[in-house]
């Protein structure tokens, strides 16, 4: 209890220090326009950012993988993929269902490559971590692939998309330009999704352990995994369907809060979804005030991916040390 | 108290049979050692009472059929440790301590007070009081074992089934493990039964000794009883002799 409101203070004072950040200036926003405008891509960025690390430590947890993310499982390429289908072949749907249809196809394309990853990185019932990270990061290359292949193929079509530029299920970025309804379908689910793990993060914790070990505490593993991997799986097709791939963030934020809070999946939740929301309403505060350097704003999947890669191959190389001292000494 | 019957158990690895017709049965502060050479079935035994593996036979907790009962209601009944239980490298005891309260969490995994007090009255049980805040890597094998001990007590079991917890820990925390279960059994009335390789502790701390062979029970009994130096050569394939002693129990040993 008192986690989740320490937690929730950090990121309302995150939250508010980035409503001063502008496009071009700093501080308070005096014309209630930028004002709105700004609030709304700070819920959208921190929704976002909330949901990606809920699910990172979850896939964490249940795979028994500190190096799990949505983004290196293919979840979000998957997801985006779809999503972006969605949006290239809508047009005929009605305008209120289009947000729900966008949702569902990049939730269908994110238990598609899980289901890809996992069934080809399954060796005699047994996931290896290794060989896990490399399917997944195969399957999101070709997911991206496929999906500049598909924007070549409708470069001469006149397609229009609802929201955002074409690229915007390529490199995640919070779009200025939702609707009200994709907002609200989105934190829908995220919130209900999220309140499912938090259900189930006692187990998760047990989850840690042998499958052996789990059940004879109680667990029924099996059926836990096919939960909260479904579950996990929802909250980032819904945060892809209005950001896009952002990566990095649920491998980033799952660790800083291990470091504070420990492994404890009941507090870690809470702590990883603060971080992750603060950190990505930061990030989109810091790329929006940059975007006087570069030509529009600079989409803030580059900002995380230039931040969490060097930390992914920190924590590879200090996992690969750490084993190899575990190996030297015993 | 009989905790524990098990009626002609059949279990096969598709078409390889691992246990034929096992019966068993375990009683409340009984101390049962389960012995028997690599790949005799001992594992698999305990899996299949745990119900982890499901095979042929009867089998009941407590007069209860083991298919009546749920994960949750068995785990607050019935401890399991097994040969190399796993760990996250920065778990403390107290948190490791703290999982095997798990079967009793409410939604969310909120703890009771119960749960706290259970933990604590363990932790003094075993010594470990002074150890909570250490991170089990850092642990000795001993100390370690003690802990996951602590684990399967803080479900507040009245059966353990542990497979093979001598194998990683030296002479000295293996004596001192096997009387930890000893006096578990007999202060607490925890029925035991204990996977084991070493013939001469099983014979010094147990109750009673389960021999298996080739997935068959070749002997249920009291130690003097079934460590006999014929049996055990045909059962472990080398040469035994026992070795009477003016006080004590016998020793059985292998002759090079």
């Amino acid at each position: 209890m008192i986690v989740c409101l320490v937690s929730l203070l950090f990121w309302a004072g995150v939250a508010l220090v980035c409503v001063f950040v502008g496009h071009h200036a700093w501080g308070w926003p005096r014309e209630s326009f930028i004002r709105g405008e700004r609030l709304t891509t700070i819920a959208v960025a921190s929704l976002v950012g909330a949901a990606l690390a809920a699910a990172g430590v979850t896939y964490q947890a249940v795979l028994r993988n500190p190096l799990a993310e949505p983004y290196l499982l293919g979840v979000s390429g998957g997801a985006s993929l779809m999503a972006y289908l969605a949006a290239v072949s809508a047009g005929g749907l009605a305008s209120w269902l289009e947000p729900l249809g966008q949702q569902s196809a990049a939730f269908i394309g994110a238990i598609a490559a899980l289901a890809v990853v996992m069934l080809l990185s399954n060796r005699r019932g047994r996931l290896e971590p290794v060989t896990l990270l490399l399917v997944g990061v195969i399957v999101s290359a070709i997911c991206g692939a496929v999906y500049l292949l598909i924007y070549h193929l409708n470069l001469r079509r006149e397609v229009t998309f609802g929201t955002g530029g074409p690229f915007r299920f390529l490199v995640g970025a919070i779009n200025t330009n939702l609707t009200h309804q994709q907002i609200a379908t989105a934190a829908g689910i995220i919130a209900a999704g999220w309140g499912v793990l938090l259900f189930y993060a006692g187990q998760l914790n047990v989850a840690l352990l042998s499958e052996a070990e789990a059940e004879a505490l109680g667990v029924r593993i099996h059926r836990l995994r096919w939960i909260v991997l479904i579950v996990a799986s929802l909250i980032t097709a819904a945060a892809v369907a209005v950001s896009g791939p952002i990566g990095f963030v649920g491998l980033v934020c799952p660790h800083v809060a291990r470091l504070i809070v420990g492994s404890d999946t009941r507090r870690l939740l809470p702590v990883a979804s603060a971080f992750g929301a603060a950190l990505l309403a930061m990030a989109d505060a810091v790329s929006r005030s940059a975007s006087t350097l570069t030509y529009g704003p600079l989409p803030v999947g580059v900002l995380t991916g230039l931040l969490g890669g060097p930390f992914f191959l920190f924590l590879l190389w200090h996992r690969t040390a750490r084993s190899a001292r575990a190996l030297s000494s015993s | 108290m009989t905790l524990l019957q098990a009626h002609s158990l059949r279990f096969s690895y598709g078409v390889q049979p691992i246990l034929n017709s096992v019966s068993l049965s375990l009683a409340a502060g009984e101390v049962v050692a389960l012995l028997g050479p690599n790949g005799s079935g001992k594992s698999t035994l305990i899996k299949l009472l745990l119900g982890h593996l499901r095979g042929e036979g009867a089998i009941e907790w407590e007069g209860k059929d083991l298919n009546r009962w749920s994960k949750r209601d068995l785990a607050r009944r019935v401890a399991y440790l097994p040969q190399s239980p796993m760990f996250e490298t920065d778990q403390t005891v107290e948190e490791a301590l703290r999982l095997g309260r798990a079967p009793y969490w409410g939604a969310f995994g909120l703890e009771s007070e119960r749960d706290v007090s259970v933990v604590r009255q363990i932790s003094v049980l075993l010594g470990l009081d002074s150890l909570l805040q250490r991170q089990m890597d850092e642990l000795s094998g001993g100390q370690r074992q003690r802990a996951f001990i602590g684990r399967c007590l803080a479900q507040e079991p009245i059966a353990m089934l542990l497979d093979e917890p001598n194998t990683f820990l030296d002479l000295r925390h293996q004596v001192e493990l096997c009387r930890l279960l000893q006096k578990l059994a007999t202060d607490k009335s925890i029925g035991v039964l204990m996977a084991s390789h070493d013939l001469n502790l099983a014979g010094a701390f147990a109750d009673r000794i389960l021999l298996l062979h080739e997935g068959n029970l070749v002997a249920d009994g009291k130690p003097g009883e079934v460590l006999q130096a014929d049996l055990l050569t045909r059962v472990y394939g080398v040469p035994m002799e026992r070795i009477e002693r003016p006080m004590g129990l016998p020793l059985v040993v292998p002759i090079a």
